[in-house]
């Protein structure tokens, strides 16, 4: 994310305005002490006193305060994502006004007035630029309250983990080509939804009792679930081979994440099923819900040696090294 | 609020800024009353939703450029004064910036440019309703300066926020501030350039009202003035002896084209022996006053009839007009005198006199009514006295003399008007006795004064301006007043509310004047003094009651009632420490180790955590768990038990 403008390493700069101020009272003081003139020493004073008050206000207001976020949407690679932070006032004295926040992912966002001993809610919006793990670990707050004379700054530490999803690849060109194909309802060999059955096992807690086998258990005189095979036309497979051979740029191995992303998103948004194949593990989708499967692609790591994943025929393989012998997308 | 208030708020505050100028008279009311009248104009504009422009501004950026050829002409022949100059510039420079805003954002050096009026307008007052002044202006400026830092920060976001509310919050940062600025003022070092002049105005009460002559050539006017002059302190029991006040300044002893004028005297300095200047010989009562008094410009001391001697002035000369007493003058028009004066009944002068009678011409109706007066009388006391009570009794006082209506000589005065004020009654008196060979002439000062009881003095006004006559009695000069006493200046009757109102407003411009106004840097160093002496006093005083305490200890009886207590208190926490329960002990010996027993934890629970990090004190521990256990959950309480769980805790925590 840009940073701000004002943005600055440090704790308090003298803005132009206090820079201005400063000369003011000098040349007032100046003038105080040059003629013994009472009438300029009250003013003097005055503004020395408003200078002061300024510099305290100003880091009192910021020293007290606390943030965390309360909620943040679901977090893409290059689509902002809503948050909300909780701002603590926990100053007894001091209102906090014109807070300008900021952070490494944070779009700058500008809090009116947070009132002393007081929280309010923030929305406000974040940028991530790459995948997996972000960890926020620290906001910057500026203010320029009461008087304008000083930026200061303070850096708040806070403890934040956001896994973030991979680029979701937006036009109409790449929702195009990401559309998964409808192949009519035939049998994938796969357990899911359908209406074939594809085999039996023993009954395991949590098992839905729609799905026991009733007549098969009266004979065998325990507890057996029937698996139906899953039908090609709603459900898609898609594979991701994370090999990323020498020579491959990240980038490219990043292109190939947001390639399966995509597809996943839209055949989702198409309302298939979307079963997804990594290394050791398959993942599918659960009715509107491919948080799993985006979470598995948020996380996934190149890897440096080929490994042996089985797919179907039908499977979407996503790779940057095996372009002689998969379909890719 | 809108852009519209808000601008038309920032061009009230210049306006606003400038107001205390019309009272100072730093700058003429010509350039003024243009400021004031093209910011109204501007004002106007953009309260009809029109932009600021009351004049386009490619011509004012011309006038702008004209303006600095004229700055010169003005500082070299108009003004003839680089400060006076100056503001008008600034005040010019104010009207600019709103016309220019409206194509540059210039918010911030506008602020500057109002701040600068501010300044040239409190620099040059000295009135205690500049306090007002500067708090109203802090707090429209707090305001503006807020806003200026909220649009500073929504500019730099690029995005439009609404500004909160500010008034509160300048209410709040105008109170710190001023309690800052309280703190700040008596401490700030008063180290002024003694090569620069200054730019303060002169205080509206730093002169008195008298003139150098008394001129009946021309119509006399008076105007009230309640600007203060003199304050004195007179002791409870000098009151009655030296009261009403009398402070004279100049005697008017010589007459030409119906003028009374100063006869011109020879400039000395006087001597001082110990800070003491001797001016005259006493008689009779003496005590002692204190005044406080503005200087005039020609810097005359102004002293009580019967003053002798005066200490607390660093120079002090006779001249240049007879029998005038002036001293060096003070840096600041704003600073006063305190003089300390040694008064008697009757004062005789120090070197002989011959005094003559006033040139007054003779007239024979002047001198038959004067013989008409007298009588046989030929006592020059006595022929004053009867004059004093018949122009007092027979002639009618005016307060103001332009109620006469016309220019009256001193003739017309006695011999057919018979109307006047003090001046005439005095100047009469004088024509009467000169008549008969009498050597009188006019005293002009102040009289009377009110008193103040919140402070303890009496306040004399330029308003109290009065003028009396001294008649030579063969050794000294006495004091005859013609003028009724019930009409003469400070005697007019006032409702007691009224009196303490009064009282009050006098007290709080004391103060004003005094410490602030007046403040400097011999009050900075007294402060100090006082500050050391008084840490000094207290560090002394605490020594002192640490010996006496430290012998109060020692005594037996002391030591052994502390004894006692400490006794007490041992036995106290035994007993407190006996009757805890035995729960609480494991908690409290369980805390050692970090495990915090609360309402809802168990003590197997706690032991098992203990096992988990401190297996070791788990194990000594362990016995006594399962004894409070059986102890508590017994159907029969052991106090034995108790007593043993109690113990073995003791040896373990020793």
């Amino acid at each position: 994310m840009k940073a701000p403008p004002f943005a600055f390493d440090g704790v308090v700069r003298l803005t132009k305005v206090g820079t201005s101020y400063v000369l003011f009272t000098v040349v007032i003081g100046f003038a105080a002490l040059n003629t013994g003139n009472n009438a300029l020493y009250i003013g003097l004073t005055f503004l020395l006193g408003c200078l002061l008050l300024s510099g305290i206000a100003s880091k009192g207001g910021l020293k007290h305060l606390r943030v965390e976020f309360s909620a943040i949407g679901q977090p893409w690679v290059g689509r902002p994502a809503h948050g909300m932070l909780r701002l603590h006032n926990d100053s007894r004295i001091w209102n906090v006004r014109d807070v300008v926040i900021c952070g490494g992912e944070l779009e700058p966002v500008l809090v009116p007035i947070v009132s002393r001993r007081s929280a309010i809610e923030v929305p406000v919006t974040l940028h991530f630029d790459h995948r997996g793990i972000v960890t926020v670990n620290r906001l910057d707050f500026y203010t320029r309250y009461p008087f304008g004379f000083f930026l200061k700054k303070r850096r708040i530490r806070i403890h934040g983990e956001v896994i973030v999803y991979p680029r979701v690849l937006a036009g109409e060109r790449e929702r195009r080509r990401m559309e998964a194909t409808a192949e009519g309802e035939i049998a994938t060999n796969r357990i899911g939804i359908g209406g074939e059955v594809h085999s039996f096992r023993e009954y395991v807690r949590g098992d839905s009792l729609r799905h026991v086998a009733w007549k098969k258990s009266a004979s065998l005189g325990r507890w057996i679930i029937k698996q139906t095979e899953a039908e090609a036309a709603k459900s898609v497979h898609v594979v991701l081979d994370p090999y990323k051979p020498l020579g491959v740029s990240d980038e490219a191995f990043e292109e190939i994440v947001s390639a399966a992303a995509t597809y996943i998103y839209y055949s989702m948004e198409r309302g298939l099923e979307v079963i997804l194949s990594l290394p050791r593990v398959s993942l599918h989708s659960k009715a509107d819900d491919a948080t799993p499967l985006f979470r598995a692609l948020a996380l996934v790591e190149p890897a440096y040696e080929p490994f042996a994943i089985p797919y179907e025929r039908n499977a979407v393989v996503f790779s940057v090294g095996r372009h002689d012998d998969a379909r890719t997308a | 609020m809108t852009p519209a208030r808000r601008e038309i708020e920032t061009l009230l505050l210049t306006s606003f800024a400038a107001v205390p100028l019309y009272a100072t008279n730093a700058v003429g009311v010509l350039p003024l009353v243009m400021f004031h009248a093209v910011m109204a104009g501007i004002i106007l504009r953009v309260a009809r939703g029109k932009s600021p422009e009351l004049i386009p501004a490619p011509v004012m950026r011309v006038v702008a450029l004209l303006y600095i050829g004229f700055y010169v002409v003005d500082a070299a022949f108009i003004s003839r004064n680089a400060i006076a100059a100056s503001t008008h510039l600034v005040l010019f420079i104010a009207t600019y910036q709103p016309i220019e805003s409206a194509r540059t954002r210039n918010y911030a050096q506008r602020l500057l440019t109002t701040a600068l009026i501010f300044v040239a307008s409190i620099a040059t007052s000295t009135h205690i309703t500049i306090l007002l002044f500067v708090i109203a202006f802090a707090f429209l400026m707090f305001r503006q300066l807020m806003y200026v830092s909220h649009i500073e920060t929504v500019a730099a976001l690029g995005h439009e926020y609404a500004e909160p509310p500010s008034s509160r919050a300048a209410t709040f940062y105008l109170a710190g501030t001023a309690c800052i600025a309280a703190v700040l003022f008596p401490v700030v070092p008063r180290v002024r350039n003694p090569m620069m002049q200054g730019i303060g105005g002169s205080l509206t009460n730093a002169s008195t009202g008298l003139s150098d002559t008394i001129d009946f050539n021309h119509e006399r006017s008076s105007t009230p003035d309640p600007s203060v002059v003199a304050r004195v302190w007179i002791s409870a029991d000098a009151a009655p002896f030296f009261t009403p006040i009398r402070l004279r300044g100049a005697i008017y002893d010589r007459f030409s084209r119906n003028q009374w004028l100063q006869s011109a005297g020879r400039f000395r300095e006087l001597r001082s022996r110990d800070g003491v200047y001797r001016i005259a010989r006493p008689v009779g009562l003496q005590r002692v006053m204190t005044v406080q008094q503005h200087l005039m410009s020609n810097s005359r001391v102004y002293l009580p009839t019967g003053a002798y001697a005066v200490s607390g002035l660093p120079a002090l000369f006779e001249g240049p007009q007879s029998e005038a007493l002036t001293t060096m003058p003070l840096r600041r028009a704003t600073d006063m005198v305190t003089l300390d004066v040694s008064v008697a009944r009757d004062i005789e002068p120090l070197r002989s006199v011959e005094p003559h009678v006033v040139n007054y011409p003779r007239n024979d109706e002047v001198t038959a009514l004067a013989r008409q007066i007298v009588g046989p009388s030929s006592d020059p006391l006595e022929q004053a006295g009867k004059i004093e009570q018949y122009l007092s009794t027979k002639f009618r006082y005016v307060a103001d003399p332009s109620a006469i209506g016309h220019p009256m000589t001193v003739d017309r005065f006695l011999l057919r008007d018979h109307v006047g004020h003090c001046e005439y009654f005095a100047a009469g008196m004088v024509a009467l006795l000169s008549a008969l060979d009498v050597p009188a002439r006019i005293a002009g000062g102040f009289y009377g004064g009110r008193f103040n009881p919140l402070t303890g003095y009496f306040v004399i006004r330029r308003e109290d301006a009065h003028a009396w006559v001294e008649v030579w009695n063969g050794t000294r000069w006495t004091t005859f007043d013609p003028t009724p006493a019930t009409l003469r200046p400070g005697t007019d009757q006032t409702g007691l509310l009224r009196a303490y109102v009064s009282a009050l407003g006098e007290s709080v411009t004391y103060y004003w004047d005094r410490y602030v106004l007046t403040y400097g840097l011999g009050d900075q160093v007294a402060m100090a003094a006082n500050a050391i002496t008084a840490v000094r006093d207290a560090m002394r005083s605490v020594k002192v009651r640490m010996s006496d305490q430290m012998t109060r200890l020692r005594s037996p009886s002391t030591v052994a009632f502390i004894l006692v207590i400490l006794a007490a208190g041992a036995l106290a926490i035994s007993v407190a420490g006996r009757r805890r329960p035995v729960f609480d002990l494991l908690a409290s010996h369980l805390r050692r180790f970090g495990i915090n027993v609360g309402p809802a934890m168990t003590m197997e629970e706690a032991l098992a955590e203990l096992r988990a990090n401190h297996p070791y004190d788990a194990r000594e521990l362990e016995p006594l768990i399962a004894m409070y256990e059986a102890e508590r959950f017994s159907p029969h309480p052991d106090p034995r038990r108790r007593k043993t769980i109690r113990r073995r805790l003791a040896e373990l925590k020793a």
